[in-house]
């Protein structure tokens, strides 16, 4: 069979297992899904698929498994993204292992490919490798903007093997970057589950204008941007050496996004307080301190309030002309659609407060 | 003649007085028609225009005298034919041949319809329609195939509305029928116009590339009509809201009107509006591809008029109750800002955007929606004017392992002294603070009465009634 092989790095994970998905779909691919982790119950595995495990981390593991398998394209969507509390102050430990998994891990995907001939990668980036600078607004903010003043640890590291991926590219080593926004979806393991754990003493607050808008993508539409980009290496080839922002193309109000959220989850916040940005920034602080004191984590502080205010959107016209990205899945259904799969996990239980001042 | 209730209105509304003196006496027309040349049936024609239209008919004569004919003949063209479409007393078989053939009707000199019934408010016009056709003959070849061609596909699809007799019963079916009848009625006009536009070489003709955007550009106007004129329409008999959107609200359509489904009626008028504003950018879009200013005003000051009647519509019950309109105050300003340039009217819609997003309600099923919409808005009109320059380029950071451990090393500096300086700053006011009570204590201060009294208050502004009568009896001993 001549059909090209992709390897998915990070296959079983949240993004990657519906990078697996999407790539199946097309039956243009013999698709590898590697992972450290093996699929976790109840999600859907694909008889044609080949799942292996091996830690990106262990560079000979890597080389092996490459050499057995002969990926035409790798997807390397494997990657740690700290949240909650942690993406702000995250411990020494909890960054270096940031570091070692985004950074070094990236290098030693690349290394391996190289050396075993792969003839292309596709890079999970992120679009905090520009956003993750806290103290200035992105408006429709595109691919020449500089990178390199991410303030927190996650965009750092997706800067630097970024940066590593897209500087491998060579004629016989094609390497683009995808930078996808707020990803959100069934199984979501951050987006969903920390506003879910906002209901419902969180919610009536509105920090600052409430009218910042803010960008997020659907799992799938992400995914098929990474299949796009994996056409693109093997045809035209005109990604190449690039990086692009990709979203949903639907910046929305990220209060709103949220109240959508909490809607689906059958709490409307009753009362709505407008809290000043600079007040909550205060109380952040004083919430990091008492944390601090105490003991234990905070949903609130300084940098959650910032992430809360912040105007925060790309253009995807980039990818839209290179790639032919389209977004198949809007944002409201995707909500919709999300939501559905968290409230069977959480369970039908009542949320506590909704309702209890309702109209 | 102004009515008392008028005169009232503005004394206390004097910035809206403020808005339409600004208009009479500041705005200048781009062009002006030059009456003395004209022929006794185009000033017949002109006559017609002022009579039928009253939103259009003063940007039509403001146009560029090159499309200034052109375009009032295209309006009379098109006003004659949904006259005849409109009134319910022409039996299907005497109305349809008409519709289909209009456009052979422009070539027969001197043909005139006198069977529109007696209420039907534009029946002259088809009475001395022989004036149209005559000055119709006279205008350049190249502008009448394109109002013939237009004619002819609009005819038809209003003939096909009329004959299918669903619609006629139960009124428009799915969101798909709803905007094809836009189509047919709207969207064709927007596309006529800008093949006279582009004809007459005042437009950019990559417009016509995008036949997306001139569908939106009638699309809008048309939608905004159709909501705004929901309580009219239906005292009248008829109803444009596609049940596909009103049957997710209510099981009857004339629901809607009632008081008890106040909220429903809400629910599906914000269903309606943001299927209308969905198109905002496009039109934006379109306008950005207009070269000359009579043109852009032409096209400019309905949509924005339109968007502030979506903003009007907009969580107002009243939309259900009476006709709904923006005051003329708000019209007058809207007339000054459209007529300017790109960037005043994406101001305008802007600014009208916010209104919406401002009254969205969560418990609106379409909230999201609406808020997609609006932030659409925002980013195309951040994209043509980027209100920030892309962010500075700075010389670029590039992390190598040392400088990445160099990083980590600075970053757990950095937080540790931020702890430090906290915990300072803490500790001093805290000190600061029991210094302060020592202070007032030794000088005489009683703590022990400020605290029952602020028992008191909290307790009488939580409004605990019978604890804040003990309190007081206590502090009155």
């Amino acid at each position: 069979m001549g059909r090209p092989t992709i390897l998915v790095t990070g296959g079983t994970g949240f993004l990657g297992s519906e990078i697996v998905k999407a790539l199946v779909e097309t039956n243009d691919y013999k698709v590898i899904a590697l992972d450290i982790n093996p699929p976790s119950l109840g999600t859907k595995t694909y008889p044609h698929v080949t799942y292996i495990r091996a830690n990106i981390l262990q560079p000979s593991e890597l080389t092996k498994m490459f050499q057995e398998t002969k990926p035409t394209i790798i997807v390397h969507s494997a990657g740690l993204v700290p949240a909650g509390n942690a993406r702000y102050n995250c411990t020494k430990e909890e960054r270096e292992r940031v570091l070692e998994v985004n950074v070094s891990g990236t290098r030693n995907v690349v290394e391996a490919a190289k050396e075993v001939g792969v003839r292309g990668l596709v890079y999970t980036s992120s679009f905090t490798v520009v956003t993750d600078d806290l103290e200035e607004d992105f408006r429709n903010v595109n691919e020449s903007a500089p990178t390199g003043r991410a303030g927190l640890v996650y965009g750092q590291s997706k800067t630097a093997a970024e940066e590593l991926v897209l500087s491998s590219n060579t004629p016989s080593f094609h390497t683009v970057a995808l930078r996808p926004s707020v990803i959100f979806g069934p199984a979501d393991p951050t987006c969903i589950p920390v506003l879910h754990s906002c209901i419902p003493f969180t919610t009536p607050f509105i920090i600052g204008t409430g009218t910042n808008l803010a960008d997020f993508i659907y799992v799938s539409n992400c995914a098929d941007a990474h299949v796009l980009a994996v056409r693109n290496l093997l045809t035209a080839g005109t990604a190449a050496g690039e990086a692009f922002f990709i979203s949903n193309g639907e910046p929305v109000a990220f209060r709103d996004f949220c109240v959508a959220v909490w809607k689906e989850f059958g709490h409307v916040p009753p009362v709505q307080v407008r809290i000043p940005k600079s007040l909550a920034w205060g109380l952040g602080a004083v919430a990091e301190w008492v944390s601090w004191v105490v003991g234990g984590t905070t949903t609130l502080s300084r940098g959650s309030v910032k992430d809360a205010t912040a105007v925060r959107y790309v253009s995807m016209q980039k990818a839209r002309r290179v790639l032919g990205y389209q977004p198949r899945v809007g944002l409201s259904e995707g909500v919709k659609i999300t939501c559905e799969h968290f409230k069977r996990r959480y369970g039908s239980r009542p949320m506590a407060s909704s309702g209890e001042f309702g109209c | 003649m102004i009515k008392a209730t008028e005169l009232l209105y503005y004394l206390v509304h004097p910035q809206e007085l403020r808005q339409i003196i600004q208009w009479k006496t500041w705005h200048n027309p781009v062009h002006e028609r030059d009456e003395s040349k004209e022929s006794a049936t185009l000033k017949r024609c002109f006559f017609f225009l002022d009579m039928t239209s009253r939103s259009f008919s003063a940007v039509i004569k403001e146009l560029h005298p090159e499309l200034l004919v052109p375009v009032c003949l295209f309006y009379l063209v098109l006003r004659g034919l949904d006259t005849v479409e409109d009134d319910m007393t022409i039996p299907l078989e005497k109305k349809e041949p008409i519709l289909r053939n209009f456009q052979d009707i422009l070539e027969q000199d001197g043909w005139t319809f006198t069977e529109n019934g007696p209420n039907e408010k534009d029946r002259q016009l088809l009475i001395e329609f022989n004036v149209v056709i005559e000055e119709f003959k006279k205008i350049k070849p190249a502008y009448q195939d394109i109002i013939k061609d237009i004619t002819k596909r609009m005819g038809n699809g209003m003939a096909d509305y009329c004959k299918n007799a669903e619609h006629n019963i139960n009124g428009v079916n799915t969101i798909k029928d709803y905007e094809l009848y836009c189509h047919y009625v709207a969207g064709l006009v927007g596309e006529g116009c800008t093949r006279l536009f582009v004809e007459g070489n005042l437009a950019n003709p990559a417009l016509l590339k995008r036949p997306e955007l001139m569908e939106s550009m009638g699309q809008l106007l048309q939608q905004v009509n159709i909501i705004r004129d929901v309580k009219e329409d239906w005292d009248d008999g008829r109803a444009f809201w596609p049940r596909e959107i009103w049957s997710k609200h209510v099981d009857n359509f004339e629901d809607l009107f009632k008081p008890e489904y106040k909220q429903q009626a809400l629910n599906c008028s914000s269903e309606m509006i943001v299927t209308a504003l969905e198109r905002a950018d496009d039109c934006l879009y379109y306008l950005a591809g207009l070269k000359e200013q009579s043109v852009f005003n032409f096209c400019a000051i309905p949509q924005s008029m339109a968007i502030a009647t979506l903003n009007t519509c907009f969580q107002n019950h009243n939309l259900f109750k009476k006709v709904v309109k923006i005051t003329k105050g708000e019209a007058c300003e809207l007339m000054t800002e459209s007529t300017q340039n790109l960037r005043m009217v994406c101001d305008i819609f802007r600014r009208y955007s916010r209104k919406i997003h401002h009254k969205n309600n969560p418990h609106d099923p379409s909230f999201l929606r609406i808020s997609v919409a609006c932030g659409k808005i925002e980013q195309f009109i951040e994209s043509i004017f980027p209100s920030q320059p892309q962010p500075r380029t700075t010389e670029e950071k590039k992390l190598t392992a040392a400088e990445e451990a160099r990083i980590k090393e600075s970053a757990e500096e950095a937080k540790r002294e931020m702890m430090f300086l906290m915990l300072a700053v803490g500790l001093t006011l805290f000190l600061i603070t029991i210094v302060m009570f020592i202070v007032a204590w030794a000088a005489g201060a009683r703590f022990d009465i400020a605290w029952v009294q602020l028992k008191s208050q909290l307790g009488s502004f939580f409004g605990s009634s019978s604890s804040t009568a003990d309190v007081t009896k206590h502090v009155e001993l």
